[in-house]
């Protein structure tokens, strides 16, 4: 298994636009979501009004627990970024027509299929883990007082924001490998979003039942908006168990797709 | 002799269009198999389904007796068509990740380098190389894992005329140390220089496989030429000539089976005449290609 991994890290770590890709998108993940609070400071500071109308340190952005789930919902906006990196790491298997060579030279179609579900696994806890320690640095530094009770509350929407990505990268694995064409996939990605609003927009009225189970929807809803509980008070701290279960059948079936498709294909 | 390839019945449809129609074929171990046939003849359709890039439509293979998996792939060295690598890694770099998959070790990559020439150029990107040297790397790559059996498709395609002879030469080196080898190419001149049987696919179809040196074998043809007028005469009185044509001032004699070039001499001799000009003409595997392909139409 780590064999296999090896094998598609070394394709990727001599290529130029994977360390652009990903530098971008862990330097944008990084810093925004370690700047929340200079960010605040900053608009305070440019405009009068937003210092005296709110009190910046009374937001609580950073404090534990709340900045577990603020963190990872602010950097799910930012996986389109790797799942861009996912769709030109395959389609570039098929412009190269390498895939056939790798399958020549004695890789099997589900070992080849193997290794790029390995490395949107690895660049899934890459993401994860990143984010863990900015929540977790930003958290001791801006939470006031820290109470020990709630520092490891609602950490279970790491596990949640890892599948969310992983689901999303499975997603794209799966239309770059049915498309195989770079340009056309990454347009369709950047649309999936979109069309499904359209979709759901559509069937709103008559199947409503039918919304929480669409693949966009599912991936969303794992990680639930947090701003609600400052304007509302109403807070959904946990992680719903019905949208782990629908996004990680997702995560199943496309990848299960993205089989079937490579597996009867002739390459 | 050990069986390394054996096809049974292998057909592949591509819609309508059949382009592999119920293919059976042995290989042994220490061949040099040909396969010819004009382009679009499913040469590389066939090399692919023997390779697992291409599902057969129906009918079976088996390598070294085995039914076909990722394992055994790994035993045999191919390439197909075009030399296929990842233009922004190097040569090198290429090498190393084709030894991953192959699981080789690494140690070989020098040789094989050194072996086509590219040592020097390791460290630059697979997209700065000439076509040429984009061959002889596929080539090097083939040869990586020390495969037992060499499949080349087209290994001399846009080579030099020195190119072409020196991948010719290393064909035969390899050859040599008793590796078996599946050479698909449409220069029949190549063939049959290198190749030990060979087999001839049309559309499709396989119209004909055997021996190499069986090729020379049939009606002889002897070309003559003497100073006397009459020659043409004389020629025709000879039990054994089938037919008499003049071509590029000589006489092209086809005898009847059984006759041979000494006999000619023989003849022409006790009929007083000495040849200025005489060649027996072994059919050359390009004469007997267009037969088969002509007889099938």
């Amino acid at each position: 298994m780590l064999h296999l991994l090896q094998i598609d890290l070394k394709k990727l770590t001599s290529y130029r636009t994977f360390w652009i890709v990903c530098g971008l998108y862990f330097l944008t993940i990084g810093f925004s979501t370690a700047s929340g609070m200079e960010f605040l400071k900053w608009l305070a500071n440019t405009f009068d009004r937003f210092g005296s109308s709110l009190n910046i340190d009374r937001i609580p952005l950073y404090h534990f627990p709340d900045v577990w789930l603020n963190l990872v919902w602010w950097s799910g906006f930012f996986k389109v970024l790797l799942g861009i990196m996912t769709v030109i790491s395959i389609t570039n298997e098929y412009t190269y027509r390498t895939i056939r060579q790798n399958v020549i030279d004695g890789l099997s179609r589900w070992e080849f299929l193997f290794s790029k579900i390995l490395t949107n696994l690895l660049l899934s806890l890459v993401s994860v883990v990143l984010i863990f320690f900015i929540a977790m640095v930003t958290g001791f530094i801006y939470t006031p007082d820290i109470n020990w009770n709630y520092v490891f509350t609602d950490i279970e929407f790491y596990p949640a924001y890892f599948l969310e990505i992983f689901t999303f990268l499975s997603y794209a694995l799966m239309l770059g490998i049915l498309v195989q064409r770079s340009g056309l996939t990454i347009i369709l990605l950047l649309l999936s979003y979109m069309l499904e609003a359209i979709v759901k927009a559509n069937i709103d009225d008559y199947v409503p039942g039918l919304i929480p189970f669409f693949p966009m929807e599912s991936i969303t809803a794992l990680v639930p908006i947090p701003f609600y509980r400052y304007a509302f008070q109403e807070i959904q701290d946990y992680v719903d168990p019905a949208a782990v279960a629908i996004a990680l059948g997702w995560a199943v079936l496309f990848n299960y797709f993205s089989f079937l498709k490579l597996k009867r294909s002739d390459l | 002799m050990e069986t390394v390839l054996s096809i049974t019945g292998l057909t592949k449809n591509f819609g309508r269009l059949c382009a592999v129609n119920n293919l059976n074929l042995e290989v042994k171990a220490g061949q040099v198999f040909g396969m010819l046939g004009p382009n679009g003849s499913g040469k590389t359709t066939t090399l692919g389904m023997l390779m697992g890039v291409i599902n057969p439509s129906s009918g079976d293979y088996s390598w070294f007796g085995q039914s076909p998996n990722h394992q055994v792939r790994k035993k045999i060295g191919a390439v197909l068509e075009h030399p296929i690598f990842y233009p922004y890694l190097t040569g090198q770099k290429n090498l190393e990740l084709n030894a991953m998959v192959k699981e080789c070790p690494t140690e070989n990559i020098p040789r094989v380098l050194e072996l086509v020439e590219l040592y020097d150029r390791r460290d630059d990107k697979y997209k700065t190389y000439s076509l040429g040297m984009k061959q002889r790397l596929a080539i090097a790559s083939a040869l990586l894992n020390e495969p037992t059996v060499l499949i080349l498709d087209e290994p001399t395609n846009g080579l030099d005329p020195m190119g072409i002879a020196e991948i010719r030469e290393l064909i035969k080196k390899i050859a040599a140390n008793g590796k078996t080898i599946i050479l698909a190419s449409h220069l029949l001149d190549e063939v049959q220089k290198v190749c030990t049987h060979f087999a001839v696919l049309k559309k499709g179809n396989m119209v004909h496989s055997g021996p190499v040196n069986e090729v020379g074998r049939g009606a002889e043809t002897v070309e003559v030429n003497a100073d006397i007028a009459n020659l043409n005469e004389i020629l025709l009185k000879f039990s054994g000539t089938s037919s008499v044509n003049r071509e590029n001032g000589c006489f092209q004699v086809t005898l009847r089976d059984e006759f041979h070039g000494q006999d000619l001499n023989k003849f022409l001799f006790d009929q007083g005449i000495v040849a200025n000009h005489l060649v027996t003409k072994k059919k050359t595997l390009e004469k007997m290609f267009l037969e088969i392909l002509s007889d099938t139409n």
